[in-house]
């Protein structure tokens, strides 16, 4: 099986804080991948390095071998993403905002406005393409942010709690959409909510203090812990 | 896609965003508001316009004086604002690198700041040709002057907005730099005989000083020659506070740029 994404032992020193403790990790092509740890154990700085976002201390991280660091601008190339609650250019509207990154990816012409309509549809904004962002609540700024992270129809998904900010019917057809587009894609997600990874993932990998403890299908960790959530807590500390 | 595209897009988008926000309006109401207030209270005041076009060339350089000072407000959060208010989450993903994001919102706020120094040029023109029925050739130079003095102030604030945490910090600090420190000194090395060319804010003074020195304003003026405090000052060299200008607009857009993009989102 072709790995997507390759993580090794990839260390991330916040000042003397040591978030990311040799963490080694890959991710194969067209799989959905849970990434789950309590606060403060290393997801966000894992997805924000393979985003170049950050750099990393020491390691390495690939995305469809395409090196995160030494070739920033191609392995962007494969990916969209959703790094924690992103703000767009408020005195713009949503149209302004995706017809911005659609062209920074090269997009342009009908193609690119054919895209935009359908992705807007998509995340359920229709009637708000035109409207200043200044006016959306976080939970339409959440669904915009998925629009763009679909926009290019990128290989690779890199979601960083996505569904933060959503209301209910929200969480619902964000995890529809993502089940959809996934089968096709590479998804990378971290997330605290392990009912919605466990309905969109087939496997998870648990850190914590910025190491792996855990690399597994769901499956494999019920049997062994009965469920998700206990396997959660009890590799995290929760329960011994 | 060349990275020239990607500067064009770049370029286009944030000069979109200087036209959707009210801040640019608000720059042009006040040079506006400042040459009106020129033209109106010197009759009202002084019984009548200065026999002397030059001078009222100069005293009218306060609104282009004040536009270019309008590149720290479209400035101020380029970098800054990118980081603070988290839009650099879903712009720093994207396939350009990022020496590119910079020299593009560099080149749309110059456009933006250079638009308004132009329209308070052609005020200027139109003023004069008014009331005196021609306009002194310096005014060209001057214009260049000021261009460069916006593109100088803009880099610096570049530089401001490239090491702050926030937006309102850069805008701040570049307001106080040049206004306040730069004045400040410029002031002291010139009272003192010293030069003071490479003080941003002498670039400022560059903008009137193109029309002629500050004595020659004065006598046209009617106000007499300098008194005995100001013997050893050395009249601003228009050329040299060029060079000024040019040194604060390569450095400072270079340190920024460096500086940009060593900067981790995290």
């Amino acid at each position: 099986m072709t790995e997507c994404i390759v993580i090794e032992e990839l260390t991330k020193y916040y000042s003397k804080f040591l978030a990311l403790d040799k963490l080694s990790l890959r991710v194969p092509q067209k799989e959905n991948i849970g990434l789950l740890g309590p606060n403060g154990a290393g997801k966000s700085t894992t997805l924000k390095i393979l985003c170049g976002l950050i750099r990393p201390s020491s390691g390495k991280a690939y995305i469809d071998g395409i090196d995160v660091v030494a070739q920033s601008e191609k392995a962007l190339s494969k990916i969209g993403a959703i790094i924690e609650t992103p703000e767009f250019y408020s005195y713009l509207t949503p149209e302004d905002n995706l017809g911005y990154f659609g062209r920074l990816r090269g997009m342009k012409g009908e193609q690119l406005k054919r895209r935009i309509r359908e992705v807007i549809e998509l995340v359920k904004l229709e009637k708000w393409g035109k409207v200043k962002i200044e006016k959306f609540s976080r939970g339409m700024k959440q669904r915009l942010a998925l629009a763009q992270c679909l926009l290019h129809d990128p290989p690779v998904l890199i979601l960083d709690e996505p569904a933060l900010g959503l209301d209910p019917r929200g969480v619902v057809e964000f995890r529809e959409i993502i089940e959809s587009v996934g089968k096709e894609k590479t998804v990378f997600f971290a997330s605290h909510q392990l009912v919605e990874v466990a309905q969109i993932c087939s496997q998870v990998a648990i850190i914590n203090n910025g190491q792996l403890l855990a690399y597994d299908s769901i499956t494999d960790l019920e049997k062994k812990y009965q469920s998700l959530e206990q396997a959660y807590l009890t590799l995290t500390g929760g329960i011994s | 896609m060349s990275q020239f595209a990607q500067l064009g897009i770049v370029i286009r988008y944030e000069f979109l965003k200087h036209i959707r926000r009210a801040r640019l309006y608000v720059i042009l109401g006040i040079a506006l508001l400042t040459e009106l207030a020129v033209l109106i209270l010197i009759p009202v005041l002084r019984d009548g316009y200065p026999n002397n076009v030059t001078v009222m060339a100069v005293l009218l350089t306060v609104g282009p004086s004040l536009a270019a000072l309008g590149a720290v407000f479209f400035a101020g959060d380029a970098i800054a604002g990118e980081f603070e208010s988290k839009t650099g989450f879903l712009l720093f993903i994207n396939p350009i690198k990022r020496y590119i994001l910079w020299l593009g919102k560099y080149l749309a706020g110059f456009i933006a700041v250079a638009l308004l120094i132009l329209f308070t040029y052609i005020i200027i023109v139109v003023s004069l040709l008014v009331i005196y029925q021609e306009v002194p050739f310096e005014t060209l130079t001057s214009f260049g002057l000021c261009i460069l003095f916006a593109s100088a102030t803009l880099s610096l604030t570049f530089l401001f907005s490239a090491i702050s945490k926030g937006s309102m910090g850069a805008t701040v600090m570049t307001l106080v730099f040049v206004w306040v420190i730069s004045g400040i000194l410029e002031s002291v090395l010139g009272f003192t005989g010293n030069p003071y060319w490479f003080m941003i804010s002498a670039g400022g003074d560059s903008i009137a000083m193109a029309y002629g020195g500050m004595e020659s304003f004065m006598e046209g003026l009617g106000l007499g020659r300098f008194g005995a405090m100001m013997e050893q000052f050395q009249p601003l060299k228009v050329g040299e506070a060029a060079w000024g200008m040019t040194i604060y607009l390569v450095v400072g857009f270079a340190a920024s740029v460096i500086i940009g993009n060593r900067r981790q989102l995290a």
